[in-house]
């Protein structure tokens, strides 16, 4: 079992090289015979976009195979999966290492044995009681590794190396209730207590302790999910809406869109561009999502557990909505420059509500409870991308709820697409500088 | 019934400035059009304004009678003055997705696209990214970019600019082709030789007016009598100012050119070129373009 992500790693990084390998060999056919364009590669998208969507059908098209086609794209994809894949797989190993131990006893008995055993089941590890003949022969097989700690009789526990004092292992808080247990026993035993009077005293329990506050309740699953979820939301939605503020302002430095606009409308050349890129941005994320939940399920992660699918999906849904929001934004913020350095100074100022809406997500995720600021930032169209899903991962959002924040963002979306194309429209053939906004109030320069 | 392009009284402020002044001419089929004035007299902004890159305060576009709106122009093709193409996208995929969003099936821009790359002499660079080539060859796939979907019109803004002979012979043959094949071609150059060996007709804008317009043979012979005259050993033509009513156009390489006077008898300016020596030649002749141009804007 411990294979199969190794396997699974393997595997889709032969996909990656033969999807390579068959491109490469595309080009240079295509290269020594005809020179028509790009044949069958991108014939699944040449067969949708016009007769679906005409004009901005076929501009999508174009987005979507020139992203694809980018050297950008395919190394940060590959990156994207191996973080996904280590962030999946590291805490099962670390875990199972830690879940099990091989315990020696030297002058065993049933009744330490079977103690020993409970107090592991409390620790949260498995232990294998070993029967040692004598103490050279334990001490021989921690040394070898054989045995993971040593007990001679009730009198000593003995360790390879000193537990440090931070080590909150299941091993270590193990360690640490035997050594206190069998004290006890030998303080029971010099009290002169009966082995049923040390029992008593040994099966005490704390009474119960109890606040006016409630307490930090446990991280769940879903809301673990929900903290991935975000994170994947903000790692897409930047990347994806930069690429838009730059496509845009492409265009416009390269004057291409002089003849684009010759032929389409504004308004089809922009939703064309957002659509898109934001189809390659959903394609990956939902690649991103499955590869993380197959292999979740592979390797026994807690990702596919209880409520977690259900916040998957939400972060999903936000993801499209968070885009969709943005990205007109973003384009019609690429039509007021022209030139690489102006990404920074244009870029900036939008990506401050993004930013906001993802710590005070992540600050909500990570305190164990949403604060009350995270659930009014879960109605507000920039800020709810993050917020909803952080609330649908604490179980803290009806199904209504949920409905009234994603009709609000699209309300929201419809009139800020109206105005960006408006900007868009006026701004993008205006050249020789970036415009202002005020510029695009005053007279007509185009 | 041939078909033309019709610029009707095109009107555009920028501000205080006026770009165009309703401005009106008309490009018929089958001839190329040689649109010329001096820079920012119009030229680009009515091209803008033909493909509704910019607005107008008045005026209208018609094509065949009809005003011109995103259906016409979807049969228009246009070469922009700062060349417009995605400089990372392959040459041929770029002109294939022009010729489709002109709404040619793929298979149809891609035999076009293979056709017109062939024709410009640039096919061997259609795997290529449009920044690996020279500025020639960018130049002959920006003109591909236009005439990739067979259009009934072709507007160029300087498509001669910074060619080199074979690349203005290649474009220059394309642009005759299209216009014999019954398309209108309208395109703009500074470079008037050029336009005169290439056009039939030119119109002449300054000031966002319409200062001159007609064949080239027909402003050529309009006007004053053109004589050109060499007189062995005089290199300054001096003789020539002082005779009344004729003009000195031009002096180069020996040879004056003057414009008569209609009062003044060509005998008369012989018999003064004779004072000064040996005449070699004495003929009259046609106006240069570069005079008809100089003559309408008037510097």
């Amino acid at each position: 079992m411990k294979a199969f992500p190794i396997v699974i790693a393997a595997f889709v990084l032969a996909v990656i090289i033969r999807l390579l390998r068959v491109r490469k060999k595309r080009r240079s056919a295509s290269q020594s015979s005809v020179q028509s364009p790009s044949p069958a590669a991108s014939r699944a998208t040449r067969l949708w976009d016009r007769r679906l969507f005409g004009d901005t059908g076929i501009v999508a098209g174009r987005e979507i195979r020139e992203r694809l086609r980018g050297r950008v794209f395919r190394v940060v994809t590959v990156i994207l999966f191996g973080v996904v894949a280590a962030a999946v797989i590291i805490p099962t190993l670390h875990g199972r290492a830690a879940q099990n131990a091989k315990v020696g006893v030297v002058a065993d008995s049933t009744a330490l044995n079977r103690a020993l055993e409970q107090l592991a089941s409390s620790a949260g590890l498995t232990v294998r009681i070993v029967s040692e003949p004598d103490l050279a022969q334990a001490r021989t097989g921690l040394d070898s590794g054989r045995l993971d700690l040593v007990l001679e009789g009730t009198k000593k526990v003995l360790l390879q190396k000193p537990l440090s004092i931070t080590d909150t292992s299941p091993k270590a808080r193990y360690v640490r209730e035997v050594s206190l247990d069998l004290g006890a026993y030998h303080a029971y035993a010099r009290a002169g207590l009966t082995s049923g009077q040390a029992a008593i005293v040994a099966g005490a329990q704390p009474l119960p302790v109890e606040s006016l506050q409630p307490g930090k309740p446990r991280k769940t699953t879903s809301e673990s999910t929900a903290l991935l979820g975000i994170i994947l939301i903000f790692v897409v939605l930047n990347q994806y809406l930069t690429w838009t503020l730059m496509g845009v302002m492409e265009e416009k430095a390269s004057r291409v869109v002089e003849v684009l606009l010759a032929t389409v409308r504004p308004i089809q050349l922009l939703a064309g561009k957002v659509a898109g890129i934001g189809a390659v941005a959903l394609a990956q994320a939902v690649a991103l999502v499955a590869f993380a939940l197959v292999l979740g399920k592979a390797v026994g992660s807690n990702l596919v557990h209880g409520t977690a699918p259900v916040v998957v999906a939400a972060a999903l849904v936000w993801l499209v909505l968070g885009y969709g929001f943005y990205s007109w934004v973003y384009a019609a913020a690429g039509s007021l420059g022209e030139r690489q350095d102006q990404i920074q100074s244009l870029a900036l100022p939008l990506s401050l509500p993004l930013l906001f809406g993802y710590i005070v997500s992540l600050i909500g995720v990570s305190s164990g409870s949403p604060s009350m600021l995270v659930k009014v930032l879960a109605y507000l169209p920039p800020t709810a991308p993050f917020a909803m899903p952080t609330l649908v991962g604490f179980n803290q959002a009806t199904w209504w709820q949920f409905l009234l924040s994603v009709a609000l963002c699209i309300l929201c979306t419809v009139a800020v697409a109206a105005v960006a194309a408006r900007i868009y429209r006026s701004a993008v053939l205006r050249t020789g500088g970036r415009v202002r906004l005020r510029q695009l109030m005053g007279p007509p320069a185009r | 019934m041939s078909s033309s392009l019709e610029v009707d009284s095109l009107t555009r402020q920028f501000g205080a400035v006026t770009a165009l002044d309703g401005l009106s001419f008309s490009v018929p089929s089958g001839e190329v059009v040689g649109f010329l004035g001096p820079n920012g007299a119009g030229k680009t902004t009515t091209m803008r304004a033909i493909f509704g890159l910019t607005d107008l305060d008045a005026g209208s576009v018609r094509w065949n009678g009809t005003p011109v709106g995103a259906a016409e122009r979807r049969r228009f093709g246009y070469m922009p003055e700062e060349r417009g193409l995605y400089p990372n996208m392959l040459v041929a995929d770029e002109l294939d997705y022009l010729g489709r969003l002109h709404g040619m099936r793929s298979a149809e821009a891609a035999s076009a696209t293979a056709r017109w790359l062939e024709r410009l002499e640039v096919a061997d660079r259609a795997r290529d990214k449009v920044e690996a080539l020279s500025h020639g060859n960018q130049q002959r796939v920006q003109l591909a970019a236009a005439l990739v979907h067979d259009p009934d019109v072709l507007v160029l803004d300087e498509p001669l600019a910074g060619l080199d002979p074979a690349g203005v012979d290649v474009i220059g043959q394309v642009l005759v082709e299209q216009a014999r094949a019954g398309r209108c071609v309208l395109f703009s150059s500074h470079q008037l030789d050029l336009v005169e060996d290439l056009c039939e007709s030119v119109a002449i804008i300054d000031h966002g007016r319409l200062v001159a317009s007609g064949t080239v043979d027909e402003l050529a012979t309009q006007g004053a009598r053109r004589l050109a005259i060499r007189v062995e050993g005089d290199r300054r033509a001096a003789w020539a100012g002082a005779l009344p009513g004729v003009t000195v156009s031009e002096v180069q390489g020996g040879e004056v050119r003057l414009i008569l006077d209609d009062s003044v008898e060509s005998d008369t300016v012989l018999d003064a070129a004779r004072t000064a020596g040996r005449v070699t030649k004495f003929g009259f002749e046609r106006r240069r373009l570069s005079e008809v141009f100089r003559e309408a804007v008037g510097r």
